[in-house]
C-alpha cells in the first residue's frame, strides 16, 4: 500500500515536471477563473447584505420619536392598515431597533456599550402597493403626531442593486467561459502526458496492470492542478474579504450596510475548492478517455 | 491451456485475419506459429491477449472464456500472459532492473518481493552484471533478454513471443532460444510465431501453421516446410 502511495505520487511528480509549462496553463487558468467566480461571489453576498432593505421590498420607513406614546403608535399603524396604497407593513419595537443598531455599529463596540434600547426609536417598515406611491404615503404619514421621520431607501442604492445584478450575470458568464478553458488545457495537459508516456502505458497494460492503477497517476496529475488553481483563488477570496472589511469600515458611509461575514468567505471557499477538484478529475478523465480503452 | 474453438476473427474493414480456427495447445507445450506475412499470426496472438475479441467461436485460456471475459478482467487474464515481441519494447529511461521491476510494480507487487524476483530472473537470462544499464547500452540479443526477464518475472503460465528473434543475428538467436527453452522447462507454455527457419527446425517441437487465416497444419514435431502430416 505504502509502496503503491509512493509509485502514485513519484509518477505523478515526474509528469507534472515534465510537462511544466502546459502545467503552470492549466493551474493559472484555473486560479484566475475561480478567483473571477469566487470574487463575484463574495460580491454579491456583500451587495445582498447592503441591499436587504430594498430586496425585502420595504420602501420606506416610519420612524416614530422617541419618547412616542403607545396612542400615536396605534393611531400610525390603524392608518397604515386603512391605506390603499400600502401592501403591508412591519413594526420594529425598541428590542428590534436595539438589534438593527447593533449590527449596523458592529465594528464600533463602543458606541453599541453606550446605546440604550429605550433610547432608540420604534419604527413601521412599509412595503407600498406601487414604487411611485412612496413619496404619496411619505407626505402623509410625516406630519402625524409622534413621527419623527419618513425614510425612504436612497435610490443611489436602488441603482447600484441593479447595476450589479447586470453585472454579476456578465462576470458569471465570463468566469464560466474562463472555466470551460481551463477543462479543456487540463484534458490538453493529461493528453500530452498519456502522449510522453505511451510507451509505459502499452507495457503497464501488457504486463496486466489493472486501468485504475494506469489512470491514477494521470488523474492525480489534473487533481493537483485542480487543486494548486483553487488554492491560489482561495487566497483570492480572502484577501477580497479582508479588502470589503478595511475599505468600507465607516460605520455612517453610503457603504455602511455592506458587509461580508466570515461565513460567508468559507462557503464560497468550500464551493471554489469543489469545483477545483471537479475541473480537474473531470479533466484528467475526458484527456484519458481516448488512451485508456483495452 | 490454451483452446481455439472455430475462431474467426473478422475486421471492421470485412478483412477476415482467421477464419474457423481449432487449437489446443497443452500446458507445458512449446508451439511455434508459423505462416508468411498476413497469415494470420499476429491476430492468432492479439486474440490471445484480449486486445482483440473473436467474431465467431470462442478461446480458453486457463479454463476461462476469453471471448466473454468483462472489461475488468482483462488485466487479471494479462498477468498470466508474459509477452516478447520483436521490438522488444523496453522503456529508454529505465534501467535494467528498473524495467524488469515495473512490471512487478504496476501489478502492485511488494516490494520485497520485486527485490528478491528480479536479480534472480535477470541472473536467468544472464543479465545479472548489467542490471544498471540503460536499454540504449545493450546489444540487440541482450535487450531481447531483458523483454523476456520482464515477460517471465511474474511466472505466468503462458508466454507468447511474437517474432522474438527477427531483429537478431544467428547466433543471438541460438542464446535466446536457449533460454526461452529454458523458462519452458519450468512448466511455462511458450507460443512464438515466427519466420525464421532454422530454429524451427533445429528445435523439432510442434508447429502450427496458418495461411490466408486457415489452419493447414498442426505437426507435432515439425519443421518449417511444407508439412506432409496434417493434423484432421
Amino acid at each position: 500500500m505504502i509502496a503503491r502511495l509512493q509509485y502514485f505520487s513519484r509518477e505523478t511528480l515526474i509528469s507534472l515536471r515534465r510537462n511544466l509549462l502546459m502545467t503552470l496553463a492549466g493551474i493559472l487558468t484555473v486560479a484566475v477563473s475561480l478567483s473571477l467566480f469566487g470574487g463575484i461571489l463574495l460580491l454579491s453576498k456583500w451587495v445582498d447584505h447592503g441591499t436587504e432593505v430594498i430586496k425585502g421590498g420595504v420602501r420606506l420607513e416610519v420612524f416614530m420619536t422617541v419618547n412616542a406614546t403607545k396612542q400615536q403608535i396605534a393611531d400610525v399603524r390603524t392608518n397604515l392598515e386603512a391605506d390603499p396604497q400600502v401592501e403591508s407593513f412591519r413594526f420594529l419595537d425598541k428590542a428590534a431597533a436595539y438589534e438593527e443598531f447593533k449590527r449596523i455599529f458592529r465594528k464600533n463596540p463602543d458606541l453599541v456599550a453606550a446605546a440604550d434600547p429605550e433610547s432608540l426609536p420604534t419604527s413601521f417598515r412599509i412595503v407600498p402597493k406601487q414604487a411611485e406611491f412612496t413619496n404619496a404615503i411619505k407626505r402623509r404619514f410625516a406630519p402625524q403626531a409622534g413621527v419623527d421621520d419618513v425614510a425612504t431607501p436612497e435610490e443611489a442604492l436602488r441603482g447600484l442593486l441593479s447595476a450589479t445584478r447586470t453585472a454579476r450575470w456578465i462576470f458569471i458568464g465570463l468566469s464560466i467561459v474562463l472555466l470551460v478553458s481551463s477543462l479543456f488545457l487540463i484534458v490538453n495537459t493529461i493528453r500530452l502526458a498519456t502522449f510522453a508516456r505511451r510507451r509505459e502505458i502499452e507495457v503497464m497494460k501488457l504486463v496486466g496492470a489493472s486501468n485504475w492503477f494506469v489512470r491514477v497517476p494521470f488523474m492525480a496529475e489534473g487533481l493537483v492542478q485542480g487543486l494548486i488553481g483553487a488554492g491560489l483563488a482561495v487566497a483570492v477570496v480572502v484577501a477580497l474579504k479582508i479588502g470589503f472589511d478595511s475599505w468600507f469600515s465607516s460605520p455612517t458611509g453610503f457603504f455602511r450596510d455592506f458587509y461580508v461575514t466570515t461565513s460567508d468567505a468559507v462557503s464560497i471557499a468550500v464551493v471554489v475548492v469543489v469545483l477545483g477538484i471537479l475541473i480537474g478529475l473531470v479533466g484528467s478523465l475526458i484527456g484519458l478517455r481516448r488512451f485508456l480503452r483495452v | 491451456m490454451i483452446r481455439f474453438e472455430h475462431v474467426t476473427k473478422t475486421y471492421k474493414g470485412g478483412i477476415t485475419a482467421l477464419r474457423d480456427v481449432n487449437a489446443d495447445v497443452q500446458k507445458g507445450e512449446f508451439v511455434f506459429l508459423v505462416g508468411p506475412s498476413g497469415s494470420g499470426k499476429s491476430t492468432f496472438l492479439r486474440l490471445l491477449l484480449r486486445e482483440e475479441i473473436t467474431s465467431e467461436g470462442r478461446i480458453v485460456v486457463a479454463g476461462r472464456d476469453i471471448s466473454r471475459l468483462s472489461h475488468w478482467k482483462v488485466p487479471q487474464l494479462r498477468r498470466n500472459i508474459g509477452t516478447i515481441f520483436q521490438d522488444f519494447k523496453l522503456l529508454p529511461s529505465k534501467t535494467v532492473y528498473e524495467n524488469v521491476a515495473f512490471a512487478m510494480e504496476v501489478i502492485g507487487r511488494p516490494r520485497s518481493v520485486i527485490r528478491t524476483q528480479v536479480p534472480q530472473v535477470l541472473d536467468l537470462v544472464g543479465l545479472a552484471k548489467k542490471a544498471g544499464r540503460f536499454p540504449t547500452e545493450l546489444s540487440g540479443g541482450e535487450q531481447q533478454r531483458v523483454s523476456i526477464a520482464r515477460a517471465f518475472v511474474n511466472r505466468p503460465l503462458i508466454i507468447l513471443a511474437d517474432e522474438p528473434t527477427g531483429n537478431l543475428d544467428p547466433a543471438t538467436t541460438v542464446g535466446i532460444m536457449r533460454i526461452l527453452d529454458r523458462i519452458n522447462r519450468t512448466g511455462t507454455t511458450i507460443v512464438m510465431a515466427t519466420h525464421d527457419q532454422r530454429i524451427v527446425d533445429a528445435m523439432r517441437r510442434r508447429v502450427i501453421e496458418l495461411d490466408h487465416g486457415q489452419l493447414v497444419r498442426d505437426q507435432a514435431r515439425g519443421v518449417y516446410g511444407i508439412g506432409t502430416d496434417v493434423a484432421p
